[in-house]
């Protein structure tokens, strides 16, 4: 679209003049535009009556969201969201809850923004008081939304020494950040390979004993804290109720996300130097794994393929371009498109996947007992009257060829499309 | 052969498991799979001797679950026993200490009581050994050296070099163990030692509770208008369990796919 | 000169034959010991063998005939020929008789000869060649040299030459028929297997009408106790002693499915390794097909050798041993009465309870019936839950009723709940007083046993037994054969000893009592699938054939039904094991009721209905007796007419479904 605005008095008369005939639909036509315009002279007009619109009952309602209702408002609607948020800085806190996000691929993971929502509530409890929220974070990152996460203060600790598998190092760092800042509490996703190595060996190193998998906290006075929590023991068998203690490992959704408020982010340094760790373990680096070659039972996403896949050349190469693990109803394995271990089902193996792309499998009982405990599961198929289909959370009747092969072409499109954007 | 391809002594740390439906006693998984770790090592490297170590009250309930590692190819089991409720770490830590083996293989988490998965953690820290967590599998000894294979999420994997003596924790990425057998199970020997016990006061004071189910959090609609929001309830209503889509094109329906894909994020 | 000769080469070969008896005996004895009553067994012998072995034989009639000929003449004739020749009483009836006898079993002997012209492929090559010649070298060298004995020719007939000819001819008759039979060699079968039929481990299964087809407990009390079969030393003396007696007549072979389905298995094969191994050696003189996919003459074995090797090969590879159904196909059709399937099974026992090698599913099978008591690892508090809306009464609330119904682990499974509710409104239907266990109920322990843990099946077994004795019921009924089979069959030696029916034999009894009433069968053409368990196991072909005539259906038999039915593929944990073949069993079934031309197979079990059901494209749609009998339900007219509250009864009955 055109930066340039073009403007047309008379549409804007008809847009100001609430009595004028054609006044709804002007306004419907130039969305949130009606309200707050262009001035001759470059000012910004407001029209404080333009807000809102008519609702069906033909009464006149007003989103206070920051959106108009209208077709073209959406850019200004976003605009307006991220503009809601409030600027909150806290000069001299009271403490800090220091947090050390897993940032898996760089970026600030779901359940980083839900244990930093977390930290929020322990930080922000007494309004007279309010506490800070320390991020630390190792190695390079590709994060641009620290503040918008909830993070007060920002300890970036850029240095090779922490690259890859390095808790020695970081472990080393924590301890300096202990020294220097003391934070009341410390908080770390309870995440295989995020916090949950290392905060456990933080906990051990300041002799605390951790609250590992909490999911919940609550205020409680009589606590050296002041607050309690519930935590997951026993294998996700049991809940245990304890005063949290300084170090914390919570699970995903321990907490809401901030999203209402945008923090100051602002960058710390540390006035001492780190001392380097000897290190006991070396990373050697990440192995090349063939995502073909991923064990069907550990795969989160998987391509099944059966009788009814007639391309397999096309089969392949949606699946390598998914990103998926290969799978097979027992028919294909049995005609030989498959191999044996990559048999899904009661007689195969059974899986665990969170999405389950079943192509041209009927779903004998044996293959939809195999895939039971997977989460969501998609069905490409002819028959719409197959037991695969009434397992299946979104199923497509069709051929597997074309609609695997046009969602291979969005799947190329959407990456090409971030990769321009990033 | 060459003499640094002489065998380590291995200890697995093993605990009694609790099947996740019934709760009944039986082998823990994940130890189970460190001992299928320590097993395959023996094969590796010739001459590896393979201990296993429990620490804990001895009751029929609980022999019966510790026999399910020695039905894995074991004669013995050392057993210290301690009463229920034990701290079992500073036993565990004294008996490693005394014998130091090279390598400590254990679970990463127990299947009863706290479950906190701090003890690899704690008997690294007292001995003053490397840990690494997540193993997958053991590809060399050499020198004193281990090279290691760590598991990362969605099966990848990476490549670690650890000095020993070290401890080394699996979860679910290790091999899956092998059969119990009941023959060697009942054949082997438990050879109990009393330790002294502190009992772990603190986990006393907690409350413990059946695990109760959390809720599951809605879908938070980021919607900036009212209508946007009604929108993205409405179509998750429609798009819920049981969407059929016939007689729509190859597109649509692809679309449809990468919409669930993106939801669940499985498209990286 | 024959005169002199004959009595030294005749008592020669009877003595060389005591020493060959004596080393066989001796590989015998190898074997663990087994409580046998050896004279009871040997004066059983004849009729075993003249009434119960030549039943299974005249399945065939022609070979029937010409081994009574062959059989029977060898016999007479040489009993005769030691008096007459051995003995020199050729005076009188005798010399005559002996006559008769060898001309009958030459005539035998040609049948034999015509049989071996262009054999079948379920025919043991090799040596079995020779068989027909040699029986007529004896027969027609004893009948040559008996017509000078009775004075047909002149005692000095022909040349020295001849007469030379004719004693090589003696001594090979003599050598094949009597020091073949013990030192090995065809007639070895008939040596052995009299002895087999003598000494058989299941003496009960003899007579008319009886079976014994329930697995043998372990004594896991005795910690010495060995857990199954390790090496073939290892297998009672008289498990050996029937391997020996195989007669590699292929029956079993062309009767497995198996074999027929491509996977490493044949039956006949399996017993020849056994014999192998009890004597020692490799399998490279074995003239039989293979196991499919396995050449012959890679392996080899000794008494007190591993039968499945840890590393490599030994004498079977345990693939072999996991292709086994246990559908008793093979036990059914030998004419030895060999029990291949509790070799099998003594041999799996070792594999899972010494070795922990239960292949593919096998070991989380056995892993979630220790811990959940069912094959699935299903919670055990929602066995019921199919069930939540029927209301079924608990045994734990009634405490007694005239019918347990055993819901099996199909209890679990979204198909066998379709039968069960059809069941349960069949039994409302007839206002049978029944009653379920619910959540008491545990995996009867069928899978468990057949694959070779025992520990598990006792324990499962004896919890189970622990529960019933705290009800009191008349009878069990359940539509699972394999929970029929095991809690009527196998439970016994643990102490349960139960009235067990299946579904199909209660629903004929109660059909047959006036308590149901059938609309007319409106479908396709139907044919029924046996369920081994409730057939060769159990005896039971009737019942379900009845069951399907009173609903008006005229069953289409597949031309393998009966006692001859071809398994389904899902039994004796075969579907857990999942052992590659070139075929699946399922689809060579379902292929046959394609032949049989029906739209419908009605089938009696669980296993069978996942089995064919599983099969892609299949022609037949597959429903449990218990489905078309509830759907075909009416109320009855008389109870209509007079009982009021009964009519309401049926109708909840209907509402159910």
């Amino acid at each position: 679209m055109s930066e340039i605005r073009r403007r047309d008095p008379r549409r804007e008369w008809i847009a100001r003049n609430r009595l004028h005939p054609e006044h709804a639909s002007v306004v419907a036509e130039q969305g949130g535009a009606a309200s707050e315009w262009l001035g001759p002279n470059g000012v910004i007009r407001k029209n404080p009556r333009a807000i809102g619109f008519i609702g069906p009952n033909g009464i006149k309602r007003i989103d206070r969201s920051g959106a108009q209702q209208g077709g073209q408002a959406a850019s200004a609607a976003r605009q307006a969201a991220q503009d809601s948020r409030r600027n909150v800085t806290i000069e001299a806190p009271a403490f800090l809850v220091a947090v050390v996000p897993e940032l898996s691929g760089g970026r600030l993971s779901a359940h980083d923004k839900d244990l930093l929502g977390l930290a929020r509530r322990l930080a922000d409890a007494d309004p007279e008081r309010p506490g800070a929220v320390l991020a630390v974070v190792f190695g390079e990152h590709k994060e641009d939304a620290f503040g918008e996460a909830g993070i007060d203060r920002l300890l970036h600790l850029d240095d090779d020494a922490y690259a890859g598998f390095a808790p020695e190092a970081r472990l080393a760092a924590l301890s300096a950040v202990e020294r220097e800042l003391a934070p009341r509490h410390w908080l770390l996703p309870d995440s295989p390979l995020g916090g949950a190595d290392l905060g456990r060996r933080l906990a051990l190193r300041l002799s605390e004993r951790p609250a590992t998998g909490v999911w919940q906290i609550e205020a409680d006075a009589e606590t050296p804290l002041g607050w309690r929590c519930t935590a997951r023991g026993a294998a996700e068998s049991l809940d245990i109720q304890r005063p949290l203690p300084r170090v914390a490992l919570a699970l995903a959704e321990c907490a809401e996300p901030v999203d209402e408020t945008r923090h100051a982010a602002e960058p710390l340094y540390l006035t001492e130097s780190i001392p380097s760790a000897f290190s006991r373990i070396e990373d050697l680096g990440q192995v090349a794994v063939d995502p073909a070659g991923v064990a069907l039972a550990e795969a989160e996403f998987i391509l099944s393929g059966g009788n009814g896949v007639k391309d397999w050349d096309g089969f392949h190469h949606a699946a390598k371009v998914l990103g998926a693990t290969e799978g097979a109803s027992r028919v294909a394995v049995d005609d030989g498109f498959m191999a044996r271990h990559r048999q899904v089902g009661a007689t195969g193996t059974w899986v665990t996947a969170r999405v389950y792309l079943a192509v041209g499998i009927s779903g004998a009982i044996q293959h939809l007992q195999g895939i039971q405990t997977c989460d969501k599961v998609v069905a490409i198929n002819l028959d719409p009257g197959c037991d695969m289909i009434k397992r299946a959370d979104l199923a497509v009747i069709g051929d597997s060829a074309e609609i695997l092969a046009a969602l291979v072409a969005m799947v190329e499109q959407q990456r090409g499309g971030q990769r321009d954007a990033a | 052969m060459r003499p640094e391809q002489q065998g380590i002594e291995v200890a697995v740390l093993v605990s009694v498991g609790r099947h996740p439906i019934t709760g009944r006693a039986r082998r823990a998984d994940q130890d189970a799979r460190g001992l299928e770790l320590a097993l395959g090592l023996e094969r590796q490297l010739p001459g590896s001797r393979v201990g296993l170590l429990h620490a804990g009250p001895r009751s029929e309930e609980n022999e019966s679950a510790l026999r399910g590692y020695l039905g894995m190819g074991l004669d013995t089991l050392t057993l210290l026993e301690q009463a229920e409720g034990s701290d079992a770490i500073p036993a565990l830590a004294e008996h490693l200490a005394a014998a130091p083996p090279q390598l400590v293989i254990t679970g990463a988490r127990a299947e009863r009581g706290e479950g906190s998965g701090l003890l690899p953690y704690a008997l690294a820290e007292r001995l003053g050994w490397p840990l690494v967590n997540g193993l997958a599998a053991v590809e060399k000894v050499e020198n004193g050296v281990a090279t290691l294979l760590q598991a990362l999420p969605r099966g990848q994997r990476r490549r670690l070099k650890v000095r020993l003596p070290a401890i080394v924790s699996v979860d679910a990425a290790a091999p899956a163990a092998r059969q119990s057998a009941f023959g060697p199970a009942r054949r082997a020997e438990l050879a109990a030692t009393p330790v002294p016990a502190e009992p772990d006061r603190e986990l006393a004071e907690w409350q413990l509770a059946p695990a109760r189910k959390r809720p599951k959090r809605l879908k938070i609609v980021k919607a900036a208008s009212a209508r946007d929001r009604f929108k993205a309830a409405a179509a998750k209503a429609e798009g819920g369990s049981g969407q059929v889509l016939e007689g729509v094109s190859a597109e649509q329906g692809a679309e449809a796919i990468l919409k669930l894909l993106n939801e669940e994020g499985v498209l990286r | 000169m024959l005169e002199t000769l004959l009595p030294i080469l005749i008592f020669a070969a009877l003595g060389l034959a005591v020493i060959g008896a004596w080393r066989r005996v001796r590989l015998w004895r190898q074997g663990r010991p087994s409580a046998v009553p050896l004279l009871k067994g040997l004066a059983a012998l004849p009729r075993r063998y003249l009434v119960d072995l030549h039943h299974v034989v005249e399945r065939d009639k022609v070979m029937s005939n010409t081994h009574v000929a062959t059989a029977g003449g060898f016999v007479a004739a040489a009993v005769l020929m030691i008096l007459v020749h051995g003995f020199g009483l050729a005076q009188g009836v005798l010399g005559w008789l002996l006559l008769a006898a060898s001309a009958t079993m030459f005539v035998g002997s040609l049948f034999v000869a015509r049989r071996r012209r262009n054999p079948p492929a379920r025919l043991s090559k090799g040596p079995w060649m020779r068989l027909p010649k040699s029986l007529m070298a004896f027969s027609l060298s004893v009948f040559a040299i008996t017509l000078p004995a009775v004075g047909i020719l002149p005692a000095d007939f022909g040349h020295w030459l001849l007469a030379l000819a004719l004693a090589a001819v003696v001594v090979w008759g003599l050598g094949e028929m009597v020091f073949g039979m013990t030192w090995g060699g065809p007639m070895k079968h008939a040596f052995a297997g009299a002895l087999h039929l003598a000494f058989h481990r299941r003496a009960e299964r003899f007579g008319e009408g009886n079976r014994s087809t329930g697995l043998k407990a372990l004594n896991l009390d005795d910690e010495a106790a060995p857990l199954g079969v390790e090496k073939p030393a290892d297998f009672t003396w008289n498990q050996l002693l029937g391997f020996d007696a195989c007669v590699q007549c292929g029956r079993c072979e062309a009767m497995c499915p198996a074999f027929a389905a491509g996977q490493p298995l044949n039956p006949k094969k399996l017993i020849q390794d056994m014999v192998v191994g009890l004597a020692g050696g490799s399998d490279a003189n074995y003239a039989g097909s293979p196991y499919p996919g396995k050449p012959v003459g890679e392996h080899h074995g000794t008494p007190h050798g591993p039968i499945v090797a840890r590393e490599g090969k030994a004498l079977v590879d345990a693939e072999t041993l996991w292709s086994c159904t246990t559908c008793r196909a093979c036990v059914e059709e030998c004419p030895m009465m060999i029990e291949h399937v509790d070799a099998i099974v003594d041999m799996r026992r070792h594999l899972t309870l010494e070795r922990g090698q239960t292949p593919n599913k096998g070991a989380e099978v056995l892993d979630n019936l220790i811990a959940t008591d069912n094959p699935g690892g299903f919670d055990p508090g929602s066995r019921l839950h199919w069930a939540a809306d029927l209301n079924l009464p608990l045994m734990a609330d009634v405490k007694q009723a005239e019918v347990l119904l055993w819901l099996g682990d199909g209890a679990f499974d979204m198909r066998n709940q379709r039968t069960l509710r059809a069941l349960v409104k069949v039994l409302r239907a007839a206002e049978v007083e029944f009653a379920v266990l619910g959540t008491e109920e545990r995996d009867s322990g069928d899978v468990a046993r057949r694959l070779g843990d025992e520990a598990t099946f006792q324990s499962l077994a004896k919890r189970n037994i622990t529960t019933l004795a705290k009800y009191r019921f008349q009878r069990i009924v359940t539509c699972d054969p394999h929970s029929f089979h095991v809690l009527g069959n196998e439970y016994g030696e643990l102490g349960g000893q139960y009235e067990v029916r299946h579904h199909s034999t209660f629903i004929a009894e109660l059909y047959d009592a006036g308590r149901l009433a059938f609309a007319p069968w409106k479908g396709g053409s139907v044919t029924y699938h046996d369920p081994c368990y409730l057939g060769r196991y159990n005896g039971e072909y009737e019942a379900p054939r009845n069951v399907l005539k009173a609903l008006g259906i005229e069953v289409k038999e597949m031309e393998r039904s009966g006692f001859r039915s071809r398994c389904c593929g899902g039994g004796g944990g075969a579907p857990i094991t999942d052992i590659p073949g070139e075929r699946r069993i399922p689809d060579m079934r379902m292929n046959d009721v394609k032949e049989s031309g029906a739209e419908l197979v009605a089938v009696g079990c669980p296993q069978c209905t996942a089995m064919l059901e599983g099969v892609v494209d299949a022609t037949a749609e597959v429903r449990d007796i218990a489905e078309l009998v509830a759907d075909a339900l009416v109320a009855r007219p008389a109870v209509e007419a007079v009982d009021a509250s009964r009519r309401n009864a049926g109708k909840t009955a209907e509402e159910v479904i």
